[in-house]
């Protein structure tokens, strides 16, 4: 189809994960997640919850290295988990990640630039040395570094704001259409997230790339996101424009992500409104309606055991039960 | 008056280490002295890399080498009103009469400390075991549910294997594990760095709720600032194994002296902002060979002639407010 050629869309995905004592029993790590995006636009779209939400496995899927159970992904109309051979190098060119934790990206006994090296031959077919070379610090210098600055060293050599920086460098080496995020500041010192985040944003702004940002930081969200997708334990709950969602949020547990900012001035100690802790992540995902019940201010009876459809409100789709007097959102 | 519980005078040291058959010293503590106070929060805060873990270890008295005190001492008046010299005696004396009891330690990354073999309650009825205290198992099982609510774990976690637990579900259990025995100093290292922020809030006002039951002081250790505006009574800013900056938490946020200190408040990106921020360029310095003069110097941009030749005095200017910075020294 040709309208499918500008899209990613991901179409009720699904995912099972075993558990209990042989992995018999089944829980949706992922429930029928719907989301599109419109690859001729750059932007920033955020992918944000707290840990185990499902946020990797929705990106690993993404990626084409975990299946779903039901549903697919589709890049410019293919199904992205049927790719073989050369399609499938070519999809995974297009799609680069970056992970959490920068020191995990690497192993510690091998020399950095050999992962320049190894992606510009065997990933962009670049056999002339000069012209991999050139490619390498080119996209070294866009995150601030130099092939100069990593030659001959190896990970320990390096802080971890660096490595996160060399680790974008390298997903670069594509010029891939869409960067995939996975929670690239959560492991570094304060001081340095806001470094990493800028070259995100730089990379939207002067590369026309597309960035899916995984975070459960929505302050950091705000400060590069265009538009959000909150999940709860599988379920997606909010998803709008970000400026939207986080003005006014109207889903209880946006309102819980954003409550749980801490912000660097003592005289709001007192203002933290209280939150209710999360209790056994498997409990959660085996809840038939509302993920967030159990933890939730205002679940009533019917939100234990029915899901609710998703609402539009004001341009924000959400998936309260207490919308329900709002006209139900049947495009999502 | 506030009591002193611990004091801590000229503590120095670091690691004694091999860089090939070089030996070499990380000068990880230069020069530390601190005081806690009865009933209070200590923060200290600082950039991985600048020394807080190490003097953590130092002050809770598990010098293993590589680690090694040079010089200072650390005096700790007990519940009892014993006035003890820790650097003075020996490992088993600290450990029946301080460990646990009196200072009890989270150190970083104690979500993985947990014995993957045993369930949460075997592992609270080994620190039992190890303290000899004789209790009947279902009056030791009663105390255990007791001392897991107050980190709001729901009571079947007692019977569950780590691996069965969230990541921020396991910090909670470490964290009730060094609350046991009520201890009257809780030096928590980074608590909450590996967590999510919804889990980070939840911990940190279950904490807080504890100390103010029990009297308890802390010492809190985290790279992230809004952490310390949110807990500290005093804060203490540390930088390259020095404290440049200590202070009431609400003067030093409203108005920090150290350029160090302004840096990482500035670096925050904070909730609701989209404008552009810089971060913090550069690192801490190798500590093995660390910058002449103050060791800041180098990313200061304040730096005068005489920041790069002498290291600043330590400058009073109230009550249990100083700063280690040329700026602000008397001038002579
Ligand atoms: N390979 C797997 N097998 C079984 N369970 C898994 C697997 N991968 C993830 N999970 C579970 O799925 C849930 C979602 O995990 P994940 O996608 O990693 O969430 P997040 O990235 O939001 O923290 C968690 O409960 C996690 O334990
Ligand atoms: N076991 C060790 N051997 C050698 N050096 C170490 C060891 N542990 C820490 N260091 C070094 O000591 C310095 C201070 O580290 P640390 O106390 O962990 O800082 P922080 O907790 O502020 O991040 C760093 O330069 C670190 O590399
Ligand atoms: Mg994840
Ligand atoms: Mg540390």
């Amino acid at each position: 189809m040709i309208e499918d050629k500008n899209w990613l869309k991901i179409e009720n995905v699904t995912k099972l994960y075993g558990y209990g004592l042989l992995g018999l029993k089944k829980f949706k790590a992922l429930d029928n997640i719907s989301l599109n995006i419109d690859l001729g636009k750059p932007r920033i779209a955020v992918i944000a919850g707290e840990t185990g939400s499902g946020k990797t496995t929705l990106l690993r899927i993404i990626m084409g290295v975990v299946k779903p159970d039901i549903g697919k992904v589709l890049y410019k109309g293919y199904d992205i988990h049927k790719l073989k051979g050369s399609a499938s190098k070519w999809y995974r060119k297009e799609v680069q990640p970056i992970f959490q934790d920068p020191y995990e990206a690497f192993n510690p006994l091998r020399r950095i630039d050999t992962y320049f090296y190894d992606t510009t031959r065997n990933i962009c077919g670049i056999k002339n040395r000069n012209e991999a070379i050139y490619r390498i610090d080119e996209a070294l210098r866009f995150v601030g570094l130099s092939l100069d600055r990593i030659s001959g060293k190896y990970p320990h050599e390096f802080s971890g704001g660096e490595l996160q920086r060399i680790s974008i460098a390298r997903a670069l080496l594509t010029s891939p259409r869409i960067l995939l995020a996975d929670e690239p500041v959560s492991m570094l010192d304060a001081t340095l997230r806001v470094g990493i985040l800028n070259i995100l944003k730089d990379l939207k702004e002067k590369l026309n790339m597309i960035i899916i940002y995984v975070t459960h930081d929505l302050s950091t969200a705000y400060y590069i996101g265009d538009d959000i997708s909150i999940i709860y334990r599988g379920t997606l709950v909010e998803h709008g424009p970000i400026s939207k969602v986080y003005q006014e949020p109207r889903h209880p547990y946006t309102n819980a992500l954003l409550n749980s900012i801490l912000e660097p001035d003592p005289s709001l100690r007192e203002k933290y409104p209280a939150i209710k802790p999360s209790s056994l992540e498997l409990k959660e995902f085996l809840i038939m309606g509302c993920r967030y019940a159990n933890r939730c201010p205002r679940a009533k009876e019917i939100c234990w055991h029915t899901l609710p459809p998703y609402v539009d409100v004001d341009g924000v789709s959400v998936r309260c039960w207490k919308y329900l007097d709002y006209k139900i959102d049947y495009s999502s | 008056m506030s009591l002193d519980i611990l004091t801590v005078n000229n503590l120095d040291g670091g690691y004694e280490v091999f860089i090939g058959n070089r030996r070499v010293f990380v000068h990880a503590v230069d020069d530390v002295s601190l005081t806690l106070h009865d009933n209070e929060v200590l923060g200290v805060a600082g950039e991985s890399g600048c020394g807080k873990s190490t003097l953590a270890k130092m002050v809770y008295g598990g010098i293993i080498p590589p680690l090694v005190v040079r010089s200072g001492s650390i005096s700790l008046v007990t519940r009892g009103g014993e006035v003890l010299e820790m650097n003075k005696l020996d490992i088993d004396t600290i450990r029946r009469k301080i460990w646990w009891i009196e200072i009890s330690y989270i150190p970083q990354n104690s979500m993985n400390v947990l014995n993957p073999l045993k369930r949460i309650k075997d592992q609270f009825i080994g620190v039992f075991k190890y303290h000899n205290i004789e209790m009947d198992k279902n009056e030791i099982i009663k105390y255990l549910k007791d001392t897991l609510t107050t980190l709001s774990l729901p009571p079947e976690v007692i019977n569950a294997y780590p691996h069965q637990l969230s990541g921020g579900m396991r910090q909670r259990v470490v964290i009730a594990l060094s609350l046991l025995f009520n201890p009257r100093i809780v030096l928590a290292d980074e608590p909450t760095t590996a967590v999510d922020v919804v889990t980070q809030r939840v911990i940190l006002s279950l904490l807080k709720e504890w100390r103010e039951n029990n009297k308890s002081s802390f010492i809190l250790i985290s790279h992230d600032m809004s952490v310390h505006a949110y807990m500290d009574n005093r804060i203490a800013i540390m930088y390259a194994g020095n404290i440049v900056e200590l202070g009431n938490t609400f003067d030093v946020f409203r108005e920090p002296l150290h350029p160090y200190t302004k840096a990482l408040i500035e670096s925050l990106i904070r909730k609701g902002d989209k404008s552009i921020r810089k971060g913090l360029a550069g690192q801490p310095p190798d500590l093995i060979n660390p910058p002449p003069g103050c060791r800041f110097h180098p990313r200061c941009p304040y730096a005068i002639n005489i920041c790069r030749a002498k290291e600043p005095p330590t400058t009073s200017l109230d009550k249990d407010r100083y700063v280690r910075c040329w700026l602000y020294a008397n001038p002579r």
